[in-house]
């Protein structure tokens, strides 16, 4: 099978969870018996304000008309607008995609550096010190709560130590931010040789993403300990050791054997670390997409609501599609070879 | 390190009853015998044995009443009197830990328990028939996993109307889908065995047959997801309360007291946050253990790689 | 000249159970044999008999809870049971090598055929890349494999069960060992490749005259390729000799009845159907392990039987038996 007919195959297959997707984040104003007008207008709309939405949403038509009205206003790139800002939700979203995902790709890149070493390292040690201690890590990352986890962090690094900078946005408030290209100021600050603005930039990167790391690590460690204890019972290794290979050669085998399925995993987390972050976001007021969706939950900015999670529900439905196309190429069997 | 991995015929016979020992004494070998194979396991089910103590006997263990305010000892640091400090009512943050084991048990125990009522059910069924209905229930199940969990809990809550039964009722419908998978799998691997056939070729009803014959061993198996989910069901509460979502201030709830402590931490008040933090880990980290350690004691070889 | 010998191989299980009891496994009880360099010995008894594990003892790949307790393995004048893991690992591939079964499960999948059999020759020569890769090639043409330089730049998953199976021989063969042992090797293949397959390792030991065991359950392949037979029963090796005398001849109740029970016997059979209970090796019995299941068992049984000889070194291990 070739890759175009492969990802063709893999993007037919996607079609029913878009609208699946579509059709959830349609009914997510409408399941709780408030009106939808009410919800997706706001609290401060005017009675003709709320008369507009109204016809607009068609909801003085039959259910599936208003569904099929949804659905062609997403597919035209319009996902409402925000009442307490007055925009576009798409536009909000994007302007603040850059920044979280800056702080997402350092916070996996370290978190995956970290998990996947010591994931391996305690699968080739079952049962003994290491395993033991970096499972009990592992389980506890999955019990701490993110935003407390900010919170302490800011509390020792910032206020105790003084070691590190407020947890209050990107940028020291001092420091003027470089001119936009990416939207990263440490990036940008780079390009434009703005070293004041890439350092102040880099030192508010710390503590938020050694948070992101430290939640995303734990199941990166559970899962890579997991698949290679699968893998170290697969014939091929038992051979491997029967043909009297050194240890670092059977090792070698076990976390190539291991690192698609890894990988795939990693690909399958990043949605829900992107949820979990917009806590951590909450807590060091980053300015993110993810800090901009809790605060439209928390203020009931319905439409900005509707529209993140969409955005992030198809951004996941994206990722996955990548996810296996990766595998496929990496995968001799699959026909792509290496 | 199981009788799992030797071979056939070297597994050990059903165990025979030993006639010199008390009951007793054969459950006291039985409980060191698990915590020998599962230390993850006896550690896990102490804490939760631990907090499910304190929550049973909080009247008795809390020294102050918790929404009790002492106007004149705002924010006073962990003393004598109050043992983890005042929180910025005034109020002791000692007495509200222990009371929010209720609002920590008070969610977690009921929302699982409507995500099994939801989940079970359908597992068995769609196990059980597969077909139509199997595909179409597993496809909206995996469509389901494109939503971040967390954003998505908060975001049905607060559509619902914030209540803490909306809370509940949320939790235990995300979780549904999870106890659908698991004891999908169960009923699957069962479905043609031996005993079934027989129960069915004897004429038992369909329905006797999921809850008679596959229903103990489906829930065997989602043992240890349920003790998970419980984790999950604790900490997503906590999360929302955190946020101001279903739960509000001065409810001496572990998330909303952190809310509270938020604002104190960077100041250097740091009390007020912490020991209600610590205590959410402490129960988390307990479900969560006792979830790990079940897992590995119902499947071996997912430890020791066969 | 004796190549290895086995003696008095005790390999346990030792776990505890959930009430804390510790049980023990007793998977191998005395297994004693010895080969001689350039015969086949073929190693037969129903699963659970432990005839892979004697393969796994001799081989050092005994995992926890598996050890062995007791007993000594000598292989060119050394105690492989008493050897250190990194030694034996060294002589792992080089001079004892295994066969297994289910060989397209046993190929790394990621990586093409020529550098897996590169890979196990490096580990024991000092080559270069070259050097092994033309090494591979080699032996995947000495294993009958048309067009070998294209198959070594094949991956796993394109090769048939057969091919496989014949890439796993040039793989132990690769380090000319001077013992091999083949578990079940032709297990899962195509009946007609079965045939080729055990030609082609009974040909190569043949031609190299190497020691071999043929670990199976089908008494058609000891008959067609073995020298030597030894029958297990319960962890301990209860008949060995020549294979034509055992098997024309059983004096092992065990052994008749296995013998009576293989298909083309049946025919002649006396109609005695294989049954009984698989041994419980958490509780076996005293004395002859097979005496819960013999139709011949009487109180002598609870005491150890015997090795009893027969006709050319042959040797048969039961109480009800005279010398011959």
């Amino acid at each position: 099978m070739t890759l175009s007919r492969f990802l063709l195959r893999r993007l037919v297959f996607s079609v029913p969870v878009v609208i699946g997707v579509l059709f959830f984040t349609f009914a997510l104003v409408r399941i709780g018996g408030q009106d939808p007008v009410a919800l997706l207008a706001g609290p401060t709309a005017t009675v003709q304000e709320i008369e507009l939405v109204r016809r607009e949403l068609g909801l003085d038509q039959p259910f599936f008309v208003q569904f099929a009205i949804y659905a062609q206003k997403v597919l035209s790139f319009d996902l409402g607008k925000s009442w307490l800002s007055n925009k576009p939700v798409l536009g909000e979203l994007l302007d603040r995609l850059p920044v979280t995902f800056e702080l997402m790709f350092w916070g996996i890149l370290l978190g995956a550096l970290v998990g996947i070493p010591v994931g391996l390292h305690a699968a080739f040690r079952v049962d003994r010190a290491f395993d033991q201690i970096s499972r009990f890590v592992s389980l506890l990352g999955f019990s701490i709560p993110t935003y407390w986890l900010g919170l302490v962090m800011l509390f020792v690094f910032f206020f105790l130590l003084e070691w590190a900078p407020p947890g209050m946005g990107r940028i020291s408030l001092i420091v003027t931010p470089p001119p936009r290209i990416t939207g990263s100021y440490l990036i940008d600050g780079l390009l434009t040789a703005n070293w004041e603005a890439a350092h102040s930039a880099l030192s508010q990167l710390v503590l938020p993403v050694i948070c992101v790391a430290i939640v995303a690590s734990a199941p990166i460690i559970k899962q890579t300990r997991a698949m290679a204890i699968e893998v170290l019972g697969r014939d091929y290794v038992r051979l491997a050791r029967a043909a009297g290979l050194p240890e670092r050669a059977v090792r070698g085998i076990v976390w190539r054997n291991a690192l698609v399925p890894v990988a795939t995993f990693i690909g399958t987390e990043i949605t829900g670390l992107v949820g979990t972050a917009s806590l951590i976001e909450y807590v060091f007021a980053w300015g993110g997409m993810g800090q901009y969706g809790l605060h439209a939950i928390t203020s009931g900015d319905f439409a900005v609501v509707q529209g993140y999670v969409l955005f992030l529900a198809l951004f996941s439905v994206l990722v996955f599609v990548i996810v296996d196309v990766l595998g496929f190429l990496l995968e001799p069997r699959a026909g792509g070879g290496s | 390190m199981s009788a799992a991995a030797l071979p056939p015929s070297a597994r050990p016979l059903p165990s025979r009853p030993l006639p010199s020992r008390s009951l007793p004494m054969r459950l006291a070998r039985r409980v060191v015998g698990i915590a020998r194979r599962s230390p993850t396991l006896a550690i896990g089910a102490g804490i939760i044995l631990a907090f499910a103590l304190l929550a049973i006997f909080h009247g008795w263990a809390m020294p102050h009443d918790p929404v009790r305010a002492y106007p004149t000892e705002v924010l006073k640091p962990p003393s004598a009197r109050f043992w983890f400090g005042t929180d910025g009512n005034g109020m002791d943050v000692f007495s509200r830990v222990i009371y929010g084991t209720l609002y920590a048990f008070g969610i977690a125990l009921p929302s699982v328990a409507i995500g099994l009522l939801l989940g079970v059910p359908i597992g068995l069924w769609t196990g059980y028939r597969g077909g139509m209905f199997d595909e179409t229930t597993m496809r909206v199940i995996d469509a389901l996993r494109v939503f971040p969990i967390i954003i998505l809990a908060l975001a049905i809550v607060a559509a619902t109307g914030q209540s803490l039964v909306n809370v509940i009722f949320v939790i235990g419908l995300i979780d549904a889908p999870i106890f659908v998978r698991v004891v999908r799998a169960e009923v699957l691997a069962l479905r043609s065995s031996n005993f079934v056939e027989a129960a069915r070729a004897l004429g038992n009803p369909t329905w006797r047959i999921l809850f008679v014959h596959l229903l103990p061993n489906a829930l065997r198996g989602a043992i240890a997801q349920t003790s998970v989910r419980a984790a999950w069901a604790v900490r997503i509460s906590a999360t929302l309360a955190f946020l101001g979502v279903g739960i509000q201030q001065p409810t001496p709830e572990w998330g909303a007291m952190i809310r509270q402590g938020a604002e104190f931490i960077v100041t250097g008040q740091w009390w007020v946050a912490m020991f209600p933090g610590c205590a959410l880990i402490l129960l988390v980290l307990g479900f969560n253990m006792f979830g790990d350690g079940a897992q590995d004691l119902l499947d071996p070889q997912r430890k020791t790689g066969k | 000249m004796t190549l290895l010998t086995v003696e008095n191989l005790h390999t346990h299980f030792v776990s505890r159970s959930l009430d804390n009891e510790i049980r023990v496994a007793r998977a191998l009880n005395g297994v004693g044999f010895s080969l001689e360099r350039g015969r086949i010995l073929g190693l037969v008894g129903e699963t659970g008999a432990g005839k892979s594990l004697t393969a796994l003892s001799i081989m050092g790949l005994l995992k926890p809870p598996a050890r062995i307790v007791e007993g000594r393995i000598d292989f060119e004048g050394r105690d492989l049971a008493a050897m250190p893991p990194d030694e034996l690992n060294r002589l792992r591939g080089d001079r004892l090598a295994l066969i297994v079964q289910n060989p397209r499960a046993s190929l790394d999948p990621l990586a093409r055929i020529g550098e897996q059999l590169a890979r196990v020759h490096r580990a024991h020569r000092k080559a270069d890349v070259a050097t092994a890769h033309r090494r591979a090639v080699e032996m995947l043409a000495a294993v009958g494999l048309p067009d070998p330089e294209r198959r070594a730049r094949s991956w796993p998953h394109e090769l048939s069960g057969g091919m496989a199976q014949r890439v796993l021989i040039a793989m132990a063969l690769i380090n000319e060992p001077q013992l091999v042992i083949a578990d079940e090797p032709t297990t899962g293949l195509d009946v007609t490749v079965q045939a080729q397959i055990l030609d082609l390792i009974q040909g190569m030991v043949r031609a190299r005259g190497l020691g071999a065991i043929v670990i199976t359950h089908d008494l058609g392949v000891v008959a067609h390729y073995c020298d030597d037979i030894a029958v297990m029963y319960a962890g301990s090796i209860v008949e060995q000799g020549a294979t034509r005398d055992v098997l024309a001849d059983p004096r092992h109740p065990y052994t008749i009845n296995l013998v009576d029970s293989t298909p083309e016997r049946l025919k002649i059979g006396s109609g005695r159907v294989f049954g009984g209970a698989p041994p419980n090796l958490f509780a076996l019995p005293e004395g002859c392990h097979y005496r819960l299941r013999c139709p011949r068992a009487t109180g002598a049984c609870a005491a150890p039987p015997p090795w009893v000889a027969g006709v050319g070194g042959r040797l048969t291990r039961c109480h009800h038996l005279e010398p011959r």
